[in-house]
């Protein structure tokens, strides 16, 4: 077993080779995949992003969020809006998400952050149930197109970004969106990181592991909770403007809008492992393969698979994910980041840094 | 006057926990507080870090009035406390604990966490800072290994480590030598002594180990039935007719 001091010339090394692959791999799968395989990752990308958004109030602060689809959905329909009946630049509708998200997410948080459990995730359930019943009400339909929802949401010019040039048709499009949703996931994932390495980040997890001892401390439990609270929102919103661009459809039965949503996402971060920051990417990219590879299952396949699958002609990821997740549960409760780093664990530690020389 | 505390009385429905309790502490005391199980020696320390609201009395400490802060200002006043049974952050690492207990020592809040403008500074300092204290302490060994699993002995020294990163300068210990051994009790006896001595510290400490507050109190206060039944130096104390009632039972 290998032993690498923190910081290390050799713990350097290890970094920028694993950084250098990332980096190799994120490049060649655009430039290299079929059109629908790089709009299978742009997918991922966007599911990573929500997942990403829920950990931070459920994984890392542990309160329970069941109404992220709801934020997902404003999301959606605040860039579907301002780009159709408003004219918006695309690009300009994440800033107005996130904001419109924030306020909400807060405002929700503030009465429904009282109460803890099963409780709250009651409470966020309604929010979730609630969300297309309003995108639905008859009163708000010159907003939202009622049942209908809102389609043909197309933005024509596709800009031409530096390195990648000008990008056209199908083809371009698919190959946009996957930049696109890679930069708003690192971008999320770097301020994901950013809280959590800090100040900030200490009292969510000291939160969730003891919200008295927190209080002790000096940690305002309230306003940390509706801060964090509202920030995962409009992360989730980031993720919802990414789907509306990548289909141009928003409706209220979209199937990231409603209850189903919150419950993927959910699965997507418990399987890739809860209070981690990478977890999602890892879940999130495991969702959509199974969600792809299985899409036929139901239809498709006779004998023992056929019978299992066959009462529904949609993909069967998410039942086969939930199974999944009892065997996860048991077996690595960290998920599968949990179970990755007990193998590098195997193979090397990183002694952490000496500290303080001051005696 | 560090601590004044005036006629508090804190009921739970019909039950008095505390009665009007009422007594002092000066600035660089050990105080011990002693009474049999259900005296409401704890009731009065949740009451002073603000977890529990009494419904009658008067809190000053060092000229604020303490019942008019919030639970979370508590530690910018300079108070810090253990728990009696307790109250870790089990899946954080023995230094991450420590470095929460320095939360009202930071400053970063959302903007700069994300932004990580003077982040990176601050966790150096902080870090620095439970470093030392775990030392102080002789926890360095464990720093990085999660608090849960850890030996109670450890986790009552890693409970005192976090209540002194906070800087504080009134330390309320909640039963710190409950579990221990013979030996463990009498190095944390000088322990307390010496970090009372090196931080500058004034300590309210409720503990049933009465050789120990004996012999490191300056002040005891002994309660029976949230009500105090005697107060004075640890001889006084011990002598005290009431006291021995309280302990031993029976007509005396």
């Amino acid at each position: 077993m290998l032993k690498i001091k923190e910081g290390s010339l050799q713990h350097w090394a290890i970094r920028i080779v694993g950084f250098a692959l990332l980096a190799l791999l994120v490049i060649y799968i655009p430039t290299q995949s079929e059109t629908a395989r790089i709009g299978q990752f742009a997918s991922a990308f966007t599911l990573i992003i929500a997942a990403m958004s829920l950990n931070m109030v459920l994984g890392f602060t542990g309160q329970i969020s069941l109404g992220h689809s709801a934020f997902f959905g404003i999301g959606g329909y605040t860039a579907a809006i301002l780009i159709r009946d408003h004219g918006w630049s695309p690009g300009y509708t994440f800033y107005a998400a996130a904001v419109i998200a924030f306020v909400v997410g807060c405002l929700i948080g503030l009465p429904v952050l009282r109460i803890r459990g099963a409780y709250l995730a009651l409470v966020t359930l309604a929010v979730a149930v609630l969300f297309p019943t309003l995108l639905r009400w008859k009163k708000l339909e010159w907003l939202t197109d009622g049942a209908k929802g809102i389609d043909s949401v197309k933005y024509d010019d596709l800009p031409v970004w530096p390195i990648l040039g000008e990008l056209k048709g199908r083809d371009g499009r698919a190959v946009f969106s996957y930049w696109l949703g890679l930069l708003v996931l690192v971008i999320v994932y770097l301020v994901c990181r950013g809280l959590i390495r800090s100040r900030v980040g200490r009292s969510l997890i000291a939160i969730r592991d003891n919200e008295t001892a927190a209080a002790v401390m000096g940690v305002n439990v309230t306003r940390t909770k509706v801060l964090i609270f509202g920030i995962s929102a409009s992360m989730c919103a980031l993720a919802g403007v990414l789907a509306t661009l990548n289909s141009g459809v928003v409706t209220p039965d979209g199937q990231f809008v409603t209850l189903l949503g919150s419950i993927i996402f959910l699965l997507i971060m418990v399987v890739g492992g809860a209070g981690t920051l990478s977890g999602p990417i890892i879940g999130g990219l495991v969702y959509v393969w199974l969600d792809n590879t299985t899409r036929g299952i139901g239809t498709d396949s006779s004998g023992v698979l056929g019978f299992v699958f066959g009462w529904t002609d949609q993909s069967p990821a998410t039942l086969i994910l939930g199974l999944a997740l009892i065997v996860i549960m048991l077996f690595a409760p960290t998920g599968l980041m949990g179970l990755l780093r007990k193998l590098t664990r195997r193979i090397m530690t990183i002694i952490p840094r000496d500290i303080s020389p001051t005696q | 006057m560090l601590l004044d505390v005036q006629d508090v009385s804190v009921r739970f429905g019909g039950i008095v926990a505390l009665d009007g309790l009422t007594f002092v502490i000066k600035e660089g005391d050990i105080c011990g507080l002693i009474g049999p199980n259900g005296a409401g020696k704890t009731t009065m320390f949740n009451v002073v870090s603000r977890i529990y609201d009494p419904f009658k009395g008067r809190i000053s400490f060092d000229g604020h009035d303490l019942l008019s802060v919030p639970a979370h200002r508590i530690a910018e006043l300079g108070i810090a406390r253990t728990f009696q049974n307790l109250a870790l952050f089990p899946t954080m690492s023995l230094l991450e604990n420590v470095m929460v207990g320095a939360h009202s020592q930071g400053s970063v809040g959302f903007v700069q966490a994300i932004t990580r403008i003077g982040a990176q500074k601050e966790n150096r300092r902080i870090r620095d800072v439970s470093y030392d204290l775990l030392r102080d302490l002789n926890l360095e060994k464990l720093a990085h290994h999660p608090a849960a699993g850890l030996p109670f002995g450890t986790l009552k020294r890693l409970e005192i480590a976090r209540a002194l990163a906070a800087a504080p300068r009134f330390l309320l210990l909640d039963e710190p030598a409950a579990g221990l051994t013979h030996s463990e009790v009498d190095e944390l006896a000088d322990t307390i002594v010496a970090i009372r001595d090196k931080f500058k510290l004034t300590v309210l400490l409720v503990e049933h180990h009465m050789s120990m507050v004996m012999k490191i109190s300056d002040q005891v206060v002994a309660m029976e039935f949230g009500r105090k039944i005697a107060e004075g130096t640890p001889s006084e104390v011990q002598s005290d007719a009431n006291v021995i009632r309280a302990y031993l039972g029976g007509e005396v």
